[in-house]
């Protein structure tokens, strides 16, 4: 009977810690997520403020209003707006397509130079693109792809050397049974039709991790676009255009329009999360082979 | 339906391995050959290669007369079922069967007559609509067998299709197998490394080696005359005793000297070996274990040997038996020979007397390996 009665009390003992361990964990989460929300709140409130266009000492508007997005269409926000769009998804679709071309290549073909390819690329991508920079510009330059025709030269330059991200897909897919790839072939299916047929289905989250990381990587590029477009205005993408809205001489007529730039900019990205979020979480392998 | 033809096929790997050496072998229209082997001995590679998932190194593959050494597996109307099923998982039992009938781009009323068709021959027609995470090993298994079954291709390859289910299930599929080849009537190339399953589904059974071909012949060929000690081996289960003996020859008569005994060479074998003009010597002998009978009493024909251990396998019994200078052999004595005084005297480190008869004997050369007299 004591012993009983002592088991339960240890038993009990060890919920109560449980209980005070997740209070704590919790606490410190939601103090993490409130540092980390304050500056976008801050960003909001300042994009909605009316009654003045400098920053100010306080962070809830005293007069509300959208004037500082109306605004941003008499400028050249549009312009850029439309130049980091169409940047962003062509390179989201040629990029995507070269990593899972590379990524299944690199897992299932064997090669004589597959190795030695492999790892050239991996010590290339330890030097950062910024070494890059100059001799991108003299040949996009000599190609006429700057300044205002910067669009097509920053395109070529996000998506030439996508063939390095590899990594991640080529490792997934490096999981999936090569018995499906053979039992596709033998049933009648080319290579492109195993790709797209058996292994992209299988790869869903993969393939948008891929997409995802193909469409961020242009949307919020700043150092290539910069210098790209060297200061025309129609060659940059909003990083840059809003970028120049901090210069000291614009900053006191910009700095809330600057912030609701922000917040149209922050809109497709989130969306473009909350909708393919829910293919992270699945795997889908389940069942192919014996297991 | 076809006839396949391997000629000089070989295998060698990058690495310089060869997989398989020089594999001959001619299958006819509607035969069900089994390649049979331990593993790695080249028998899967070999079906890879008729299936064109393996580069053939050297020499040509035939299909229906026609080389397919060039030929990418979708061309080579083939179907194939996988040791590990290799279903596709995000796609349900019914799409899966499907899937090859739709690259071919037929009307889907079609496809559906042949995927319910199928289903039903297999029993999975309730399964159509799961996906294949939700089925067991044995409708697994089905639905492998289901998807190579539409094709109506030319042959039919499977590469260990019962080595994934557990032994009861294994015992089950086989049966359906040799049902499902009569109703398909086609060309099987079937892979395992399970002698039961090569005798009784084969019409001829490959048996290979570190990708050599130790034999080719029907079961009753393999198991009754099986050319070298390898294939005599691995044929039967569980598998042929060889004693290290002395044949002797005197007159017309021939008599092998297993540990001091002398038994008579008889009937056929002593024929065969009179014919062949086998002088005698050092050979190896080989007795199945169930040609092995307990002999009542020491005499000339009986071997002394001490019992080490008695395996009750119900119908019969395994007596694990070791000889004077240490030899161990098996013996298999069917249950309902002995009384109960005679079973329970089978304790281990029981004294027993064991004998054969010459028609039972295989003889093998000590150093080649090959049998003397086939």
């Amino acid at each position: 009977m004591a012993k009983e009665n002592n088991s339960m009390q240890r038993h009990m003992g060890m919920r109560a810690a449980n209980a005070i361990s997740n209070t704590l964990i919790y606490i410190l989460l939601i103090v993490i997520s409130v540092i980390w929300l304050i500056p976008f709140v801050f960003i909001l409130l300042q994009s909605l403020r009316v009654e003045s266009t400098w920053q100010v000492g306080y962070v809830v508007p005293r007069q509300w209003g959208f004037d500082n997005y109306v605004r941003l269409l008499s400028t050249n926000f549009p312009k850029w707006y439309l130049n980091t769009l169409i940047m962003a998804l062509v390179t989201a679709v040629l990029q995507t397509v070269i990593v899972l071309c590379m990524s299944y290549t690199l897992s299932r073909f064997r090669f004589k130079m597959r190795k030695p390819l492999m790892q050239f690329m991996l010590i290339l991508g330890m030097f950062p693109g910024m070494l890059t920079m100059i001799i991108l510009y003299r040949v996009l330059k000599d190609l006429g792809m700057t300044q205002a025709n910067a669009v097509p030269g920053l395109i070529l330059v996000y998506v030439a050397s996508s063939g390095m991200g590899y990594y991640v897909s080529k490792g997934f897919f490096d999981t999936i049974p090569k018995s499906l790839d053979e039992a596709a072939r033998v049933d009648g299916a080319t290579r492109a039709q195993v790709l797209y047929k058996i292994i992209l289905p299988l790869a869903k989250p993969i393939v948008i991790y891929t997409i995802l990381t193909a469409f961020m990587g242009p949307w919020g590029d700043f150092v290539f676009a910069r210098y790209i477009s060297m200061g025309t205005a129609a060659g940059m993408n909003v990083a840059v255009g809003l970028n120049n809205w901090l210069n000291l001489d614009q900053i006191g007529n910009n700095y809330t329009m600057f912030c609701a730039g922000g917040v149209v900019v922050a809109i497709p990205v989130t969306i473009l999360f909350m909708c393919l979020q829910r293919y992270y979480v699945e795997g889908v392998t389940g069942g192919a082979v014996k297991g | 339906m076809a006839s396949v033809k391997l000629t000089n096929v070989k295998k060698i790997y990058d690495n310089k391995v060869v997989a398989v050496h020089d594999f001959n072998l001619d299958i006819k229209d509607k035969e069900f050959v089994v390649f049979v082997g331990p593993s790695g001995c080249g028998k899967s590679t070999t079906l890879r290669m008729v299936a064109g998932l393996e580069e053939i190194s050297e020499g040509t593959v035939e299909i229906d007369g026609e080389v397919v050494n060039d030929l990418q597996p979708k061309d080579r109307n083939i179907a194939m079922v996988f040791q590990n099923y290799a279903l596709y998982p995000h796609m349900t039992v019914y799409d899966n069967i499907a899937f090859s009938l739709r690259l071919q781009k037929m009307p889907e009323d079609v496809i559906y007559n042949k995927v319910t068709n199928a289903a039903e021959i297999l029993g999975i027609t309730e399964y159509l609509m799961r996906k294949p995470r939700a089925l067991s090993g044995g409708q697994r298994q089905r639905v492998a067998i289901g998807r190579a079954m539409v094709r109506d291709s030319k042959v039919f390859l499977m590469d260990e299709p019962l080595s994934n289910l557990d032994a009861k299930l294994r015992n089950q599929m086989r049966a359906e197998i040799i049902l499902l080849r009569q109703k398909l009537d086609t060309t099987f190339i079937y892979v395992t490394h399970d002698q039961t399953e090569a005798m009784t589904l084969g019409d001829r059974i490959v048996i290979m080696k570190d990708g050599y071909i130790m034999q080719v012949g029907t079961p009753t060929e393999v198991f009754e005359k099986p050319e070298n000690l390898f294939v005599a081996e691995f044929i039967g289960a569980p598998k042929m005793n060889i004693l290290r003996t002395n044949l002797m020859k005197a007159g017309d008569k021939y008599y092998v000297m297993p540990f001091g005994a002398k038994i008579e060479v008889d009937g056929e074998k002593g024929k065969l070996l009179r014919e062949k003009k086998i002088e005698g010597g050092e050979v190896l002998l080989g007795v199945r274990p169930e040609h092995i009978v307990l002999a009542k009493e020491a005499g000339e024909h009986a071997i002394p040997v001490t019992l080490e251990v008695n395996e009750m396998m119900g119908s019969e019994l395994h007596l694990h038996v070791f000889t004077e200078d240490g030899t161990r052999l098996i013996v298999r004595v069917p249950t309902i020979d002995l009384d109960n005084e005679q079973r329970e005297n089978l304790v281990n480190g029981a004294k027993l007397f064991i004998t054969f008869e010459g028609k039972v004997m295989h003889f093998f050369d000590p150093e080649t390996e090959k049998n003397l007299i086939y």
